[in-house]
Order: C-alpha cells, then structure tokens, then sequence
C-alpha cells in the first residue's frame, strides 16, 4: 500500500536533531494524516519548534528521514519543501514589515506564481493576467482568515490581526499541510475559538492537515484528532486527547513529579 | 534547549582525518605553497619569512584592533586602517618638529623613538576613541549597513586628512638604521628593523594579553563581548568598555603606523586603505574575535604577502591577499584557531 | 501597474502629498519632456564653455544613474551590501574596449560601422556592444556573487569589496585585455544607422539622447521588475530570509537574479562611459566609485527609484561642480596628485551625518523609512487605530 493510498501525509522516521553535544529531538517518529488535525505539545523546551524546523527544512535532521506524500523530503532546503506543499507559520511572527497584507500573501504565493524575469519585464498579458489574479487569490485568502485591511502596512496591523495575515500568508502556497507554530500565543479565548473553527473549515472545506504545536489546552484537546507529547527531545506519549489528557507521563512533564 | 548530552559515536579514524583534511585544507594549502618555494629556493624563501614575520608584526597589531572591536561590538572598523596612516605620519610629524633626524645622537634617536611612540599611540587611541562615539555609537541599534557606512565616510574623512597633510609620498628618516645586519641566521641577514620590529610589538603583545587576562578591566571587555545586556546588569558600564576597547584598538595602530614608518621608509595617505584590508585579511584568518588568532593571522599574512612579492611581483601581491580573503570568508570564516564572537 | 494599488495609505509625507497631486503617468512624461528640452535649452541659458561643460556633465550623469538604479537592486530590493560595484563598470568598460578599438590587432571584424574597412581590431555595432557588455557583465555578476551568498551582511560587504578590488588589479596586470596602465584608447564612434557617427566631445546632443534612450530602458526594466514577483521575492528576501525561504523564495536564485540584473546594468553603463570617454583605463576603476554610487543610492533614499535618480544627479553635479571649488588647496600649491582621495573627503562626510540623522535618505521609499524608524512608526499606528469609527468592527471571522 502506497502512502498516498493509506492517508498518511506526511511521516517523520526516528528523527535525531543534535547541536553538537546536545540532542534537542531524539528519535522521534511522528505521522500526519490527510485531512487532519495533529498537535504537538510539551513543556518549553522540548524540542517542538526544533521539531518542525527539521519537517520544514530550516535543519537538517542530524538522523532519520522525512517524507512527505511518500517522497523524501528530508534535508531539503525550506522552498523546496514548500513548493512540495508544506507551509508554516512562526513563533515569533515573521512578517515582511515593510509589505502590504496583500503583498505578504502574494509573497507566499511564490511557488504557485510562474513569471520569470524576462516575463516579468515584458509584462505581457500572461504576466499580466497572473499578476491580477494573484492579487485577487490574496484578497480571498485574506477574506478568509477574516482581514479586510489589504492595503494596510502588515507592521501597523493588531497582534491578532497579524498571527492571521501569517495563516493567511502560508495558505498562499496552497500546501497540504499547513505548520502552525503556536499560533495562539497572545490571543484572547474568543479569538483562540475563531482561529479553532477556521483550522476545522480549513479541514473540512479544504482537505488540509493541520500539525500545531500549541499550549492552549483548550484548543488542543476540542480540535486535535491525534496528540503527540514531547518532553527533552522525546515523544513521552501519544494518542486520542483523551487519553493523552489522562496519561500520567505527560501529567508528570508538565507539572513535575509527584514527590 | 533542554536534552542530556548523548555520547555520540566516533566515526572510523580514516574518516576523520579525511575530514579534517578537508576541512582544514585552505591551512595546508598555505603551507604546501610556502614549503614549496622553500625547497625551491630555501635562502631566499628564509629572508621572506624572516621578512614576512616582520612585516606580519605590524599587521599583527592592526588586525588586533580589528578583532577586538569586532568581538565586541561585531562591527567592522573600517576606518581602523586610516587610524593607523594617521599613526605613522603622527609619528613622522613629532620627528620632524623635534628635529630629530639620523644624523641626532644615539641617545636623542632612543628618546625620540620611544617618546614619540608613546605620543603617537596616545594620539590614535584617542582618535578611535572619538570616532566610536561620533560615528558608531549613535548607531549601535540600527541595522548593520548603517555604521559600515559611516565607517567608510569616517575612513574617507581620515583619509582626506591625510592626503591634506602629505599629499605625495613623504620619506621618513632612518633613524635606527634599518638596514644595517644585526646578526646572521641560516644565511638570513636580520636586520635593525626586523628587530625593532619584534622589539616593540612583542611587549605591546603581553601587555594586552595581560590586561585581558587579569585586570578587571580586561574581564569587562570580555564579558561585554559575550553579552553586553548580563554585562549591564552586573553592573559593568558598557559603554566605557566599548570606547576602553577602541582606546585599546588605536593605541595598537599607533604602534604599527611608527613601526611600519621606520620599516618602510615611505609613508603615503593611502597606505591605511590596503594595510586595512591585509590586517583585516589576518583578523579573520585568525578567527575573528580570537586575539591570538589575529597575531597569528598578522605573521602568516606578513609571510605569504613577502613570499609572493618575491615570486610574482608586488603588483599581483594584493590581487593574492584579497583572493586569500575571499576564500577565508566563504569556505572557513571562522578562521584558524575558531571566531570568538557573541554567541547566536 | 499592481504596484500602485497596494502601495499603502500608511504614512503620509509632504513629498507624497505632492506627488499625489497628478497621476504617475503625468509625472514622467513630464520629467521626459524636461529631460528631451534639457540640452537645447539649459546650455544655450549658459552660454558657450559653461554650457558645455554642463552638458558633458550630464552625459556622464546618465551613465551613473543606469548604475545607480542598477546598485539599487541589489542594495535597495534584496538587501545585499556591495562594495564592489565598480569591478561591473569596469568589466563592462573593457567589453567595448574589446569590440570597439583597434586593442586586437590581429583580428578585423566589422559589423555596422562606419570605421575604414582596413583598420584592425574588433568594430562591432555600439548598440549590439552594450547589449552584450551588459549580458557578459551579468554573467560576471552571478559569479562573484554566488561565493557571497551565505555569509551576513558586514563580511559580504568585504567580499564583494575584495572582488572590487581584484577585477581591475587583474585587468592591469593582464596586458592582453587591458593594455596595461596605458588602457585602451580610441573608442570608436557611436554609430547609429540612419543617423551616423555621432562626433561627441564636439556635439554633445546626439550621445546625451543615446545616454537618455539606455536610462529609459534602464528604468522601464527597474520598474517592471520592482511590481513583479521577483520584485517581492527580493524586498522578502532583504526583510526576513527565514521567512522568505518558508514561503518558496528560493534564495539561490532570488540573490543571484539580484546581482545578475544589477551587474548587468553597471556593464551596460561602463560600456556607454567608455565609449563616451573614448577611452578604458584601469585607473578610472577604483573603490571610491562603489562608494561614489553607492552614496547615490543612500542619499537618495534607497529602494526608491525615483530618489535614486535624484541622488545621481545631485551627487554628480556636486562632484563635478562644486567639490573641486572646495579642494582648491592642494591646486593652490600647484600639486598634482590624485584629487578623487581628497574629493572623498567630503563625500565622506556626507555619508557620515547622513546615516547618523537620515539614514533613509532625502526621498525615502515608505519601506525604507519603516525600516529606520520602527520604533517611531509603531506609535503612529497606535495612534491610527484609535482612530477608527465605533462599530466598525476591526476584523470579521469567517467560518
């Protein structure tokens, strides 16, 4: 069985990522399905954002492989992983200050735009046409995620405003898979709820998977299918979130041993 | 990032060394080239060492204000080698208003040399001094490209001085007869210069390892280096031991601009532009950040410069020195002995 | 123009009010129609040597506002700082030293021009020769930049200035291409058919207009390039490379287009200069040009075309009209020696007190200005959003 036809999306094999001395992801070994939404949780720390940063490429794993739709993807370098149609957003949100809403999202759009130099300097109508349509497809997309200032300077938009241009930005490459890097950090429970029920359409309407990392508790456990709990590097446990709610190693991660 | 250190198997020992070989290989490249002509022509490949190592004393001490100011600030002092020009025609300048000349006694020649060395350090330490705070410090937050430039407007500025007060080359007196031989080694004439040369960078040396290494003032410098906010809050002054730093970087280029002037002969308004370059080449071959690296970049720099001013002619030398550079920066920038800079 | 529309309402300046006053279309053929009167009306105002003069300072001008939009690319779009922008002029310089002299004897190639059938050396059409100095210098501009394209912003600096530094050594040494210190000179002729040789030093007119025709093209492409997606490519890559690479922007390919286009147009410019010149010296080629130009750009407000050309022209005019009153000193004297090291001076302290009180230069781009003045800039927005009306929701969520 092909991994295409057994819903697997993406797969990370026994991955080792180790800075020198330290080992900041130790064997892990982690599945995305089609169509759904994983979380990974764990104490500050724990390797989660180093995690992603070998799936999106930003490392190198030190060990072990990743594959994406049944290709490897491990070790390549971040544009080319995007273009195979794994987008991220960031912890500390990463904006092109100086840009527009639309012109962030037609930025992330790169992979999916086809106009070369000479193409681009001769602007003609094929040009042309790509580049109003791009600026249309930003506009849906940001509709999508609930912004309306287009043209507003993305360093003069709110906090929440901007984790969600961020969303809006990776849903221009039109991945699969879409990383979401905290991406409530900072947001209140009503804007925590939106951004849950856009990650549930984004399933629903648009078959993408989600892979969060996350310590809101709430959104985790009402909007993961599948948990996955990382402590020092390590996956300590996984499962359904009612089990990994109830599991007394990661009660033990988070709140430290009972004495 | 929290993890226990897992002991990592070692590769088989072949592959290590084919990797450190590889890794290492601009080094041994350098010393196949030197051995190379060493056993073509061994006497006269000798007398460019000899003559190298000199010469590497003044780039020695130039590089040294380079990789402190770096380590500290990570900025490249751009005008670190006007600072240095300035040096030598200070120096030239204090000899000429005191008249002293080769033909003035043995003990006003030593006097002379040592007092106006005394002068001229003080004076381009003061002048780095001044140019940090007028043109870095105000700029210590804004993107990098921000202090490079003025470091280039404030190189631009000295050199203008420069070019204002010896417009054309101007010779300097051989007050310590440079030339004559002091003693014979392997058929090596070594000459008053070269050991004059020795005989000054070498105490300037431990006296800076000394403070860094011991005083406190030393221990602020570097813990500034590693991290200028736990620095603050241990209530070191930062910016007393940014501009200590600078004093240090300038009170080394005066040295070299006297040195180089007795050594040389000639002084020029732009001697500063390419001795910058070759210092700043010996900074970061050394490792920049990294002290002793800057003096053993300085040395090896002085002895591949003499060697290809021998074997290809002086004006392919800079063209060599420059391609030294650039592959330094793209194939090992943390140079030889590893860069001592912020961390992250 | 999709640029236009998505320039935003941010920040309002006293320039921009202005500027805003007609549509941009009117603003350039506006300035075209002044730079097309320019040399029949401006010198004859002047009268006889003056007017001249100015007019052969123009014409330089046009040559260093093709490479300052070019450096502009580079700097301003991707963010890359190059020192060494003159190893281009220079290279693009010899390239019509190459096709448009005597330098190689040996051979005897003629194509569309008008020098005697029996003169050795390379003649090939002036128009075809700018085009392939430009293609041959971009070509050069993808291999000099591609060792630099991992190392942060203070070394790649030195690097490049180290290849700026080793290009013309190497032409001087190389006898051959070069000539040596003596260079190449004559050029031959701008020839255009239909139009014939133009005989500049005496009529200036004919070579000011093909200097103008190449700023045209130069900026067309500038233009279209900046409202494209390669243009967004470049600006991400110089905010946030991380960010870049995560959306797709292939950094490789991005970085090299940058200094492949940038080359191309210092190389298309050299190529004119030494025509203009009638002559290719490795002395016209040294690092306080990369500054000279690279001055343009920062004063002019980096990014911005528009501020770009201005800073050409303004920094032209000053180096050739006004500094050489202020360095009289050294020709009181009666000395000769080279006047650039000290005409620096002063430019160095521009650069100084700029950077200091304006870094963003005197017309600055609006990304420009945000960049520089961040902190300033979040506040105005503090305040902006204040501003909007009860009941207006600030965002709507969709599901």
């Amino acid at each position: 069985m092909t991994e295409k036809e057994n819903g697997t999306l993406l797969e990370a094999s026994h991955v080792t990522k180790t800075f020198g001395g330290l080992v900041a992801v130790n064997d892990v070994s982690f599945k995305v399905p089609r169509a759904g939404i994983v979380s990974i949780i764990g104490p500050n720390g724990a390797g989660k954002t180093t995690f992603f940063n070998t799936l999106t490429g930003l490392y190198k794993p030190t060990t072990g492989r990743v594959t994406f739709e049944g290709r490897t993807i491990t070790g390549k370098p971040p544009h080319v992983i995007t273009k195979a149609g794994i987008a991220r957003t960031f912890q500390n949100i990463k904006l092109f200050r100086t840009m527009t809403a639309l012109e962030n999202v037609q930025v992330g759009m790169q992979p999916r735009l086809k106009s070369g130099v000479v193409a681009s300097i001769v602007h003609w109508p094929t040009q042309q046409r790509e580049e109003r349509n791009s600026e249309q497809r930003a506009r849906e997309l940001l509709d999508f995620v609930g912004l309306k200032r287009y043209y507003e300077l993305s360093s003069n938009l709110s906090y929440g405003d901007q984790r969600r241009l961020e969303i809006a930005r990776a849903l221009g490459s039109d991945p699969k898979l879409l990383l979401l890097d905290e991406p409530t950090a900072g947001m209140n429970p009503q804007e925590s709820e939106e951004l849950r029920g856009l990650m549930e359409t984004l399933r629903s309407e648009r078959g993408i998977s989600v892979l969060l990392i996350e310590h809101d508790m709430r959104v985790v456990m009402n909007v993961s299918d599948h948990i996955t709990v990382l402590d020092y590097g390590e996956k300590i446990a996984e499962g359904k979130p009612d089990e990994v709610r109830t599991d007394p190693r990661v009660i033990e991660a988070y709140l430290g041993s009972q004495a | 990032m929290e993890a226990a250190a897992v002991p990592q198997p070692k590769p088989p020992v072949v592959r290590r060394v084919a990797s450190a070989v590889w890794q290492n290989i601009l080094w041994i490249g350098l010393g196949a080239w030197v051995l190379f002509y060493l056993v073509q022509e061994p006497t006269s490949t000798l007398d460019d060492i000899k003559t190298g190592i000199s010469n590497g004393t003044i780039w020695a001490l130039i590089a040294l204000g380079y990789t402190l100011v770096y380590g500290i600030i990570e900025l490249i002092n751009f005008a670190h080698g006007d600072v240095f020009m300035l040096g030598s025609f200070v120096a030239v300048g204090l000899w000429t208003w005191l008249g002293i000349t080769a033909g003035s006694s043995v003990i006003v020649i030593i006097l002379g040399i040592a007092g106006v060395l005394v002068v001229s350090m003080l004076a381009t330490g003061s002048l780095n001094v001044m140019i940090e705070r007028v043109a870095y410090r105000p700029l210590r937050n804004a993107p990098k490209l921000a202090p490079l430039i003025t470091a280039i407007g404030m190189s631009f500025i000295l050199q203008n001085v420069g070019a204002l007060w010896h417009p054309l080359p101007t010779s300097v007196p051989d007050l310590i007869g440079s030339q004559r031989t002091l003693f014979t080694v392997l058929d090596v004439d070594v000459v008053r210069s070269d050991v004059f040369a020795i005989a000054v960078t070498l105490p300037l040396l431990i006296a800076l390892l000394t403070f860094i290494g011991q005083t406190r003032y030393g221990k602020a410098m570097r813990a500034t280096a590693q991290d200028p906010d736990a620095a603050r809050l241990m209530g070191i002054n930062v910016d007393r031991t940014i501009a200590l730093t600078f004093l240090i970087g300038g009170l080394l280029a005066g040295a070299a601009g006297l040195i180089y002037a007795l050594y040389n002969g000639t002084i020029r308004f732009n001697q500063g532009f390419t001795a910058g370059l070759i210092a700043f080449t010996a900074a970061v071959m050394g490792g920049i950040g990294n002290l002793k690296g800057a003096v053993a970049g300085g040395l090896i720099i002085g002895v591949v410069q003499s060697i290809s001013d021998d074997q290809y002619g002086q004006q392919w030398t800079e063209a060599v020195v420059f391609a030294i550079l650039i592959l330094i920066m793209v194939f090992r920038p943390d140079g030889l002995f590893g860069e001592e800079v912020r961390p992250g | 123009m999709s640029g236009a529309k998505s320039r935003a309402p941010a920040l309002r300046s006293g320039f921009s009010n202005v500027r805003n006053m007609l549509p941009r279309w009117a603003w350039m053929l506006i300035f075209l129609g002044l730079a097309i009167a320019y040399p029949y009306v401006v010198p004859d105002l002047l009268g006889g040597g003056a007017g001249d003069d100015l007019l052969d300072a123009s014409v330089n001008t046009l040559g260093y506002i093709i490479m300052a939009l070019g450096l502009n690319i580079v700097v301003g779009f991707a963010g890359l700082l190059d020192l060494g922008y003159v190893a281009f002029y220079a290279i693009g310089a010899f390239v019509i030293g190459w096709l448009g002299s005597g330098q190689f004897e040996k051979v005897h190639l003629d194509f569309i021009t008008d020098v005697p059938k029996a003169l050795p050396g390379l003649h090939i059409n002036f128009v075809i020769v700018v085009i392939v100095a430009a293609a041959f210098t971009g070509l050069w501009g993808v291999i000099l930049g591609a060792p630099t394209l991992r190392l942060r912003g203070d070394y790649l600096a030195i690097v490049t200035l180290a290849f700026g530094e080793i290009v013309p050594r190497v032409f001087e040494n190389w006898e051959f291409v070069s000539n040596g210190r003596q260079g190449i000179t004559p050029i031959d002729r701008v020839y255009l058919p239909g139009v014939g040789e133009l005989n500049y030093p005496i009529e200036l007119t004919g070579i000011y207009f093909v200097g103008l025709a190449m700023v045209l093209v130069t900026l067309f492409v500038n233009i279209r390039l900046r409202d494209s997606r390669l243009g967004r490519a470049w600006i991400a890559v110089r905010e946030d490379e991380v960010a870049a690479a995560a959306m797709g922007v292939n950094l490789v390919r991005t970085k090299l287009w940058a200094y492949a286009v940038g080359a191309a147009f210092g190389g298309f410019a050299g190529a004119f200069l030494g025509a203009y010149r009638n002559t290719v010296n490795v002395d016209q080629f040294e690092f306080g040009f990369s500054v000279f130009i690279l001055c343009m750009i920062i004063i002019g407000g980096m990014g911005n075309v528009a501020g770009v050309i201005l800073g050409a022209v303004a920094l032209s005019m000053l180096d050739r009209f006004i500094l050489p009153q202020l360095n009289s000193v050294p020709d009181a004297i009666g000395l000769n020696f080279d006047l650039t090291a000290v005409n620096f001076g002063i430019f160095g302290f521009f650069l100084l007190v700029m950077m200091v009180l304006r870094p963003e230069g005197f017309i600055p781009s609006t990304r420009r200005k945000l960049e520089l003045h961040a902190g300033e800039v979040e506040d105005a927005a503090a305040d902006r959003s204040a501003e909007v009306a009860p009941g207006e929701p600030l965002y709507e969520a969709r599901h």
